[in-house]
């Protein structure tokens, strides 16, 4: 291939790569909503903020990456914004725990993660010819998006979400691979 | 284009949208080619080099976005034909912008040197004052033919009005400057 030539392919593939990064950072910022919302209803905004953060930067990766990493970013969104959006409206009801025994939180997390599970057992991509990339970034996704919404109640909250995504996943997957 | 590159061009580009980079070479081979003899037959060879790089690169900042439901080739030579009318109109506006700079340089020549200026400032001010001793139709007549304009008039009738109105200013011209 003759310099020009060369030196306009690198030029294309520049641009190829910036076009889907854009495209990629538009689509992950709509998820700052979600987010915003997160941190507006947390305490300890910290551990949200991050968990927010590594969300939008992982779902623009998958994006900018493109295959089966987008093809799991649809499913692990759906999956994951149940347990996002269920301790924000627990949150939102105005509860407030009397005292230290109080399990309505942890329960919230966990139902999430249970229903959010399910969820990601129907929609994720199966895992087949040992191309497992669009199941994990769905399972991920769904962990990380979970995560932003259940850490306003620590890392019990977190850990009840991640036991209940579990739990909510594994019969359903192994009852589509049956 | 044969029917069969034709239908590779569409599977690969189906593939460079979804983010498989193995594509991208053979979308290259397919584009480069094909997009410079596209605008070569709508430009001059230099300009349809440049608009065919631009179309290029615009056809791969916006391969992600390419829905797989339309047809390949007609989006890429959608984009380059909007690339060629875009160069078209620049082109046409840089032309028009040369016009008004010479004419404004065409007077700036005129009074390269101080003398001159003063005697174009002269001669201006004293057509000024004849076009004012003018009837105000006269005046307008021969204004909007220095400009190249005409009133919804016929082009006769416009010619005859021009032809008195230029008359009558000679006739002033000559009371208020004393010249023949």
């Amino acid at each position: 291939m003759a310099d020009p030539d060369r030196l306009l392919l690198e030029r294309a593939r520049r641009a190829y790569e910036m076009g889907r990064l854009g495209a990629a950072l538009r689509w992950s910022l709509l998820l700052l909503p979600a987010v915003g919302i997160a941190l507006v209803c947390c305490h300890n905004p910290g551990p949200t903020l991050i968990s927010g953060a590594g969300l939008v930067l992982l779902v623009a990766f998958c994006q900018w990456r493109g295959q089966g990493y987008r093809r799991g970013v649809g499913p692990g969104l759906v999956a994951g914004f149940v347990p996002l959006l269920l301790p924000i409206l627990a949150q939102a009801t105005g509860h407030v725990c009397a005292s230290g025994g109080c399990l309505l939180f942890p329960t919230v997390c966990g139902v999430g993660g249970l229903l959010g599970g399910i969820t990601l057992g129907v929609l994720a991509p199966r895992p087949r010819d040992g191309r497992a990339i669009p199941f994990v970034t769905a399972c991920l996704i769904a962990g990380v998006a979970g995560s932003v919404g259940c850490l306003l109640y620590g890392l019990v909250g977190l850990g009840v979400m991640i036991a209940g995504l579990l739990a909510g996943a594994t019969p359903v997957l192994a009852a589509r691979r049956a | 284009m044969d029917r069969a590159t034709l239908s590779e061009l569409q599977t690969q580009m189906e593939r460079l949208a979804d983010g498989d980079r193995s594509a991208f070479h053979p979308v290259f081979a397919v584009l480069w080619p094909l997009l410079r003899r596209f605008a070569a037959r709508h430009l001059g060879p230099e300009e349809a080099e440049d608009v065919a790089q631009e179309a290029l690169v615009k056809i791969f900042f916006r391969a992600g976005e390419f829905d797989p439901s339309r047809n390949a080739l007609a989006w890429a030579l959608g984009i380059t034909a909007f690339e060629i009318k875009t160069l078209r109109r620049r082109r046409l506006r840089r032309r028009e912008d040369a016009v008004r700079e010479g004419s404004f340089g065409r007077l700036r020549d005129g009074a390269q040197t101080p003398e001159m200026e003063a005697m174009t400032n002269d001669t201006e001010r004293m057509l000024q004052e004849a076009l004012g001793a003018l009837r105000p139709e006269d005046a307008e007549t021969l204004r909007l033919y220095a400009r190249g304009e005409r009133p919804s008039l016929a082009a006769a009738t416009f010619r005859k009005r021009v032809e008195r109105a230029l008359t009558r200013l000679r006739s002033v011209w000559r009371t208020t400057d004393g010249r023949p």
